[in-house]
């Protein structure tokens, strides 16, 4: 067995290396002795037959180093020594080694951070059998015109009806539920109704219980409830007891059958309750409520889906004069999750951290060339001295690799602190979220890149040496050998490329940073400082509030109460908020309008509110008057319209004293009389431009479920506890949930452009600092290079300023061919970003001016300081130095 | 004829070495002697080839080695040949013979 005896002897050599020197010290020793014996029986004198056996043994370290050399793990032997040498090099070069890593670790924390978060969303399986198969309908009309909107329940029914691709279709809706009994306060949770197919559709199973079984979505049945593992475990203390229990669902009860596990996440990661919804025969079109989600019939691909689809929405078009324009979008299920607008932004990101490690690697390359022309002279003398070109090529391998895996750790430790900020952060609620690891792929990706890049540009100088003339380049003498032409162009290429880039990723930066501070700018519509008010929704529990009077009773009951807490200038109610709280929406009626037969106005925002709301947010009056106290119950019907309702629908007409209605003609609503014009709120988000809307005083449109909203005369935050204690002393039932003061719903509102804005432009600040330092160590090196020449032309007579220009100029002259390339590149790439937007467009000329002198101000300062050097170079010492 | 001992090819020397351990165990001193006498003085291994070799063949699992006593009462490391050595001495000796054969009909050949 060779290769035991081999193992052995490593084993030995490696683990017990002082005893296996010891015994070949004494061997040898003993050998001299031996020979020393010999000598003088053949007759030599003591010191005679000494020196004569040393001289045929031939000295004792070198036969020591010799019989080293054929001994198992040499290779180990060698490889440790060269890992030592490496860390002195690396110790000796404190600069190179602190830029080279950073630019490493910067690069592969950054890509792996990203492409773990990437993975994570776009990627990695759904936690569903088949999710694949899967696809959500949604319904686009107009006047709704919602690219992914609902359909009602009429739609579901004809949809099923001549439904073909699909495996029996499943509706659903995703509402906020109030969830009470006896198992612990009130509280609101978001959840879902969803026909008695939903579960199977997406072929998941409960960690107790049941799911909804076929048939449990008619009419009859009795109210069940399906819990999630998240609220199971904080209501019911994770009891297989919660089985059968009756809990109340928005003040109805409901019986619990099943718990979902952890992992389905579905309409939204937040749903925490499915009841069963009922498929109640519709006696009309509406309320639009509805989403389908439904698996694909095998051999059936969403295209086809979609096809039929569309031909279904065209019959529905048929059937009701009301929809104009109607189409049936269909998403599969993870494009459904992630949302439209991620998916791009997420990729974008991707794109850009790709390109900050594509800088780090030139960085890195660049760096490796720069110390190859310095070690070309150390190369060569090692290979004259005997050196086999082998064992260089091993050393400088295991420099590049000691470097990449240095850098690939601290790499690593970013990643991880990276992954856990975005996790902790989790901006725009990003779907997925939780599923995001630290990807193991990603990470040896980047270890692979990075390495291949040290050995590529680390092996520089043993093959030059190859080829080198060994005299010529250790006779070069003082200088630190001279950088071969090729070379020079080579790392000036490099650093060209990575203006270039930085400069796109600048200009990417720019865009988002100038659309942010628009969005910034946006006004929601109302005056009070967003930070004085708070709000926060009331849910009545009991269901006797479901009756206007006794409501009525209660919110005026809320109102006195939340006036007398102090620090509340005012208070008031509405169903709707700036920036994206709206709450109902409709179409409605103009007295004496003339409408085409079956023609609808537009679905548009109406808000109902107290009388206090427009002087709370301080929404100006533009013309008529505000509510008032006097609108009650039994009083005139009064409306109140937006400067955008009347600049749309009744243009250079007199609005107050007109007559409006809810629900389009022959709904047998009220009219109501326009009593007065208010600015215009944004109700839809900051991005959407202007929302029509019409207001209804609370008393006439009573609903039980309101926001309290009231106003203080500094941070609002703090009157959130005792307005709590206030509304909890008037009925114990009742639940309060999305706390906070409009500024935290605006913040928000904003945290996906935030997210996006402010990655981009840390990733657009590492590319440019990385840059700078290229140019920084080109300068630099290329001074060092020249001392001689600089001490030449200075003894000559040019001054300083002089120097500082033509050093300048070298780089200035480099930053503008990058700064051109980088400019046509971010011309062709820009477009990509263009739906993350607001407000400018993909070729905002101030972005890219801001990118291009910022990059030029970085080049010149890069270039400056080795400048600047250039000129304290003594001409005496310059030329001494020769 | 006097040959070089540095260029002494590996092979020769390793067939040398388990040649001259194959009657009984050696220390160093007494193989490179041992050599010298079955070569009528030809080869004359030095030290700086003679203990690489014996390490490496220990290695390899041909040679072992044991602490002695020599002839005149000193410390000595002798080696002897292992069941692995005695294989591998057969194994040498036919290839060498091979090899002596063809290269004396080459340099016969006219």
């Amino acid at each position: 067995m060779p290769w035991l005896n081999r193992l052995a002897s490593l084993h030995r050599n490696i683990l017990r290396r002082p005893h296996v020197e010891r015994d070949l010290d004494d061997e040898l020793r003993a050998y001299l002795d031996q020979l020393t014996d010999e000598k003088r029986a053949a007759g030599m004198g003591v010191a005679e037959a000494q020196r004569a056996a040393r001289i045929e043994l031939g000295g004792l370290e070198q036969v020591k180093e010799q019989v080293r050399q054929v001994r198992s793990g040499q290779m180990l032997d060698e490889f440790l020594q060269d890992l030592r040498y490496g860390f002195r090099m690396l110790r000796k070069n404190p600069a190179f080694t602190v830029v080279a890593l950073l630019a490493l670790a910067l690069g592969i924390g950054a890509n792996t951070a990203m492409f773990s978060v990437a993975y994570g969303i776009l990627l990695r399986p759904l936690p569903y059998a088949h999710a694949d198969r899967v696809a959500v309908v949604y319904m686009r009309y107009f006047p709704r015109d919602f690219a992914f909107g609902t359909m009602c329940m009429r739609d579901y029914l004809m949809w099923k009806e001549n439904n073909r691709a699909f495996e029996d279709p499943s509706l659903f809706t995703s509402r906020s539920m109030d969830i009470g009994g006896k198992e612990g306060v009130p509280e609101q949770v978001q959840g879902a109704s969803v026909t008695a197919g939903f579960f199977s559709t997406l072929d998941v199973r409960p960690l107790i219980g049941r799911i909804f079984a076929p048939g449990e979505d008619k009419p009859t049945t009795a109210s069940l409830a399906v819990l999630s593992e998240s609220i199971w475990r904080r209501r019911f203390a994770a009891s297989s007891g919660v089985l059968g229990q009756t809990i109340l669902v928005n003040g109805a009860p409901a019986t619990v059958i099943g718990v979902m596990p952890g992992v389905f996440q579905f309409p939204r990661r937040q749903t925490e309750v499915w009841t069963n919804l009922l498929l109640n025969p519709p006696t009309r079109y509406g309320p639009w409520f509805y989403r389908g989600v439904a698996r694909l019939k095998p051999g059936v691909t969403l295209q086809q889906a979609q096809s039929e689809l569309n031909h279904i929405g065209l019959r529905m078009m048929q059937q009701n004069s009301f929809y104009k324009r109607l189409t049936l979008p269909v998403l599969g299920l993870r494009d459904a999750l992630m949302g439209v607008t991620l998916k791009p932004a997420i990729l974008v990101l991707a794109g850009a951290v790709g390109l900050v490690l594509l800088i780090a690697v030139v960085n890195v390359a660049n760096l490796m060339l720069a110390r190859a022309t310095v070690r070309e002279r150390e190369m060569a003398l090692r290979l004259s001295l005997g050196a086999s070109r082998g064992r260089l090529v091993r050393q400088l391998l295991t420099e590049s690799v000691l470097l990449a895996v240095m850098g690939g750790v601290v790499g690593l430790v970013l990643a991880w602190g990276g992954i856990h900020l975005v996790r902790a952060w989790n901006p725009g609620n990003l779907p997925f979220i939780d599923s995001v690891r630290l990807d193991l792929g990603a990470l040896s990706f980047m270890l692979v890149v990075s390495m291949l890049t040290g050995v590529v540009f680390g092996l520089a100088p043993a093959f030059e040496s190859a080829r080198a003339d060994l005299n010529a380049t250790i006779q070069a003498g003082g200088r630190a050998g001279s950088d071969s032409l090729v070379r020079g162009r080579t790392r000036a290429a490099l650093v060209v490329c990575e203006i270039a880039v930085s400069l796109m990723l600048l200009v990417g930066a720019g865009l988002l940073l100038r659309s942010f501070a628009n969005l910034q700018l946006v006004s929601g519509g109302f005056s009070t400082p967003p930070r004085q008010i708070l709000t926060m929704l009331i849910s009545p529990g009991n269901r006797k509030y479901n009756d206007a009077r006794a409501g009525l009773a209660f919110y005026d009951e809320v109102l006195r109460h939340a006036r007398s807490v102090p620090g509340v200038e005012t208070a008031t109610l509405t169903d709707s908020l700036p920036p994206d709280q709206q709450g109902d929406a409709d179409t409605f009626g103009i007295e004496g309008q003339a409408l085409a037969p079956g023609e609808l106005n537009p679905i548009i925002s109406d808000i109902t509110v107290g009388p206090d709301f427009f002087r709370t947010l301080g929404i100006p009056l533009v013309k008529g008057r505000y509510f008032t106290d006097h609108d009650g119950q039994d009083s005139v019907p009064v409306a109140i319209v937006s400067d955008g309702f009347v600049r749309r629908f009744l243009p250079n007409q007199e609005a107050v004293g007109k007559r409006i209605r809810q629900s389009g003609p022959g709904m047998g609503n009220p009219w109501m009389e326009i009593v007065g014009v208010v600015g215009n709120v944004k109700y839809l988000g900051l991005t959407v431009d202007t929302d029509p809307a019409y207001y209804m005083p609370f008393a006439q449109a009573y609903g039980p479920r309101m926001f309290l909203a009231v106003r203080s005369s500094s941070d609002a935050t703090h009157l959130a506890a005792p307005l709590r204690r206030e509304i909890q002393a008037i009925d114990p039932g009742v639940t309060l949930a999305q706390i906070g003061t409009l500024e935290q719903a605006r913040t928000l509102s904003v945290s996906q452009p935030r997210f996006d804005t402010i990655l981009l432009s840390l990733f657009a600040a590492i590319a440019m600092l990385l840059a700078a330092v290229g140019i920084y160590g080109l300068i630099g090196y290329s001074v060092a290079q020249r001392t001689h020449e600089i001490g030449v032309r200075m003894a000559l007579g040019a001054a300083q300023v002089d120097v500082v220009r033509m050093v300048v100029r070298q780089g200035m002259s480099l930053a503008i061919i990058g700064i051109m390339l980088g400019l046509a590149g971010a011309f062709a790439l820009t477009r990509l970003l263009k739906a993350m937007l607001f407000g400018i467009g993909v070729t905002d000329a101030l972005a890219f001016a801001a990118a291009v002198s910022g990059m030029m101000i970085v080049v010149l300062l890069a270039a400056f300081v080795p400048a600047l050097r250039a000129t304290r170079i003594s001409p005496v010492a310059a030329l001494r130095y020769e | 004829m006097s040959v070089p001992t540095t260029n002494l090819l590996q092979g020769t020397l390793d067939l040398l070495i388990l040649k001259a351990l194959a009657l009984a165990g050696m220390h160093g001193l007494g193989i490179s002697h041992r050599i010298a006498q079955m070569t009528n003085g030809t080869f004359q291994v030095k030290p700086g080839s003679l203990f690489p070799a014996l390490h490496r063949m220990e290695e390899a699992g041909w040679l072992s080695s044991t602490w002695g006593e020599s002839e005149n009462n000193r410390r000595a490391k002798f080696y002897r040949l292992t069941v692995a050595g005695r294989r591998q001495l057969q194994t040498e000796t036919r290839q060498w013979e091979t090899i002596a054969l063809a290269i004396a009909s080459a340099l016969q050949a006219s």
